[in-house]
């Protein structure tokens, strides 16, 4: 049955018209043309064609929506993107994944801290869907602490040579070039290193538990060459690839409202129909207070991206506030995926509905782009002032 | 020769909607508007835009929109905009609503009057809620244009449009004079996505909207006010599903039994 959406709080009424045009021609490319992919890709852990489905989704417009026209985009804002984040990760988080690195990272870092050159050479392909990035900060000994990253950069005359380790890199084995983040003797810097260059190695990595739909796996650079001109020449310092994580978050933190409404919406519709007792289990209390439970997570976390988008749009949004938001979103998916999933009953372990797949997606989302507890953390700082992420022993 | 297309789409309750979520004010002779679940532009009406653009992608020209209605959301009537048409003209007003065929195809082909230039009048093959089928071979009546209906494919040329028309049983090709008023079905082909850029065009274009006295028409003769066909009783009917199986020692018997069974009931 076609998806209505869930609007308890008539927050619809706050979009505008090309907001809520968007969120619909999205839904409606998602349902008809992707959403019958996604179960096989998950089952069998064989990830989306992005090679062919990109160039679909680039001619809608819904890759690069929020870059300027010069660079491909439609110069739409963030709660803009942050609809098309929500309607594709309804369907499967591999697909907000995809949209958040595209758009996010790879794009964001290019356009902010990029050249003219390569803001024109890649942004505008990118958003055609024609050119698939990943984005590589991190590493197998470095997650949270990304600031202690061991892929290093040395110069000479000739270029810039490249050595480490990438790891749990969305697209990493599909994409054309990579925005790579090494520590040089100027701090961290980014380069972009194309498919084909000697000494780089990108891998797929299987056995996944979650996002199974997903290309993801790790970049291997040995002494990896590559020309003074791929360095991203307006950063040095840590700050610039947290600046690309922050809105990467942000549209998690819709994303991950659509995750939650598609299981709200499974379960509803499940609970209405399923029989015990001689009664639609809807009927029941206990059920009752689960899609009670759901609904209203979901309807707080709408007016929290709601609200921070448009404080994105004007400027105004800090990087605490999106930690609030992409926090407390993916806890409440994940938590609604766990309420769906036992709403279904034993149904609810079988991929033919979408909770348990969602379920273990969310695993990631909870993790990567800074984990639960990280954000804890930013949050705890932003109000007392100190700092609690490291400890001295 | 570039050609200019008036499209009619109609703002109906979304067909794909929960049938649960149907209902019939009996008393009122109205279907209650499910709440929550947003209207649509009827699909066949999907497909005529669809087909206007096509002509305009091959031959260049304009496509103007015409929608009439109440409460017509501007994110559902818009978007013909955002697939590529031009210009929208809204017959929105209360004195609008409820109106029969008749009444309808009146207050459109006044707007069409209105709009002036056009070679090309193009309708879905009848609207999602009602399914009367009737609008558009009515503007073409009172219009005194050549009507084509259920097309699947039109191709315009030196003043002519050639169109395959669906029949019972394959299609047939007719040659029409323009102005012209074409009614198209789904068999024409999905209609094309919108784009965000298209989205964002749509955005700058105002809607033209045009009252009852825009078109030159008293309010009595509009919308309810102004129909010729009376509804005598609109009715939810009751759907009763009883399943009985049909048993014999083989299944030539079980087939007779059935057959004997449908007769008894007079359905054979």
């Amino acid at each position: 049955m076609k998806f209505q959406g869930v609007d308890y709080y008539q927050i619809d009424e706050l979009l505008s018209e090309d907001e809520k045009m968007t969120r619909n021609l999205v839904r409606e490319f998602l349902e008809k043309e992707l959403e019958p992919l996604v179960v096989d890709a998950f089952h069998e852990e064989k990830p989306l064609d992005m090679r062919a489905l990109a160039p679909k989704m680039g001619e809608l417009g819904m890759i690069g929506a929020c870059l300027p026209e010069e660079y491909g985009g439609n110069g739409a804002n963030y709660v803009t993107f942050g609809l098309i984040c929500q309607e594709v990760e309804r369907v499967d988080s591999a697909l907000r994944s995809y949209i958040a690195v595209q758009f996010g990272l790879v794009s964001y870092a290019i356009f902010r801290y990029g050249s003219e050159e390569q803001k024109q050479k890649w942004l505008p392909s990118i958003a055609r869907g024609e050119k698939i990035g990943c984005f590589g900060l991190t590493e197998p000994n470095h997650g949270s602490d990304a600031g202690a990253m061991e892929t290093v950069a040395k110069k000479d005359a000739d270029g810039w040579v490249i050595n480490g380790t990438k790891q749990w890199i969305t697209e990493s084995s599909v994409a054309d070039f990579a925005v790579v983040w090494a520590k040089t003797d100027e701090g961290v810097r980014g380069f972009i290193v194309e498919r084909g260059t000697e000494g780089f190695s990108p891998t797929s990595q299987s056995r996944k538990g979650s996002m199974r739909a997903s290309d993801v796996g790790e970049l291997g650079f040995s002494d990896c060459r590559i020309p003074l001109e791929n360095a991203l020449p307006e950063v040095k310092g840590l700050s610039a690839p947290l600046s690309c994580l922050s809105q990467a978050r942000y549209g998690i933190s819709w994303g991950a409202i659509g995750m939650a409404m598609d299981c709200y919406e499974t379960a509803l519709n499940y609970a209405k129909e399923r029989e015990q007792f001689g009664a639609p289990i809807a009927a029941y209390q206990l059920v009752q207070e689960k899609l009670v439970t759901m609904l209203i997570e979901i309807t707080k976390a709408q007016l929290l991206s709601y609200r921070l988008g448009r404080l994105m749009d004007d400027g105004k949004a800090n990087y605490a506030q999106i930690s609030m938001a992409k926090k407390n979103n993916v806890s409440i998916a994940r938590m609604c995926a766990r309420l769906a999933r036992e709403t279904l009953g034993a149904n609810g372990i079988s991929l033919d509905y979408s909770p348990i797949r969602h379920m273990a997606n969310v695993e990631s989302v909870y993790t990567y782009e800074g984990t639960d507890d990280m954000h804890t953390l930013i949050l705890g700082q932003d109000i007392t002032g100190i700092p609690a992420f490291r400890r001295q022993l | 020769m570039t050609v200019n297309i008036i499209v009619c789409v109609k703002q109906v309750i979304d067909p794909e909607a929960p049938p649960s979520s149907f209902k019939v004010d009996e008393a009122g002779k109205k279907v209650v508007p499910p709440s929550g679940v947003p209207p649509v532009i009827s699909p066949f009406d999907e497909n005529a835009v669809e087909a206007a653009l096509r002509v305009k992608d091959a031959q260049g020209g304009k496509i103007t929109v015409l929608s009439m209605g109440v409460n017509l959301l501007r994110e559902v009537v818009k978007k013909p905009l955002s697939m590529g048409a031009d210009e929208i003209v809204l017959l929105e007003d209360e004195a609008f609503t409820d109106g029969d065929s008749w009444s309808n195809a009146r207050a459109l082909a006044m707007a069409v009057k209105k709009i002036g230039e056009y070679d090309l009048i193009f309708c879905g093959r009848q609207a999602a809620d009602w399914d009367d089928g009737q609008v558009g071979s009515g503007i073409a009546e009172i219009l005194e244009l050549p009507c084509v209906t259920v097309a699947r494919k039109i191709d315009v040329a030196n003043g002519k449009a050639v169109v395959e028309r669906v029949t019972a049983d394959g299609y047939e090709v007719i040659e029409v004079s323009l102005p012209a008023l074409i009614t198209v079905s789904n068999e024409l082909g999905e209609a094309r996505y919108p784009t965000i850029k298209g989205i964002m065009a749509a955005k700058k274009i105002e809607p033209l909207v045009w009252t009852p006295a825009d078109i030159g028409l008293e309010p009595a003769q509009a919308g309810a006010a102004g129909r010729k066909m009376n509804l005598e009783k609109l009715y939810q009917p009751v759907h009763e599903g009883k399943c009985e199986i049909i048993e014999g020692e083989s299944p030539e018997e079980a087939g007779v039994n059935l057959a004997l069974k449908l007769r008894e009931a007079k359905l054979l």
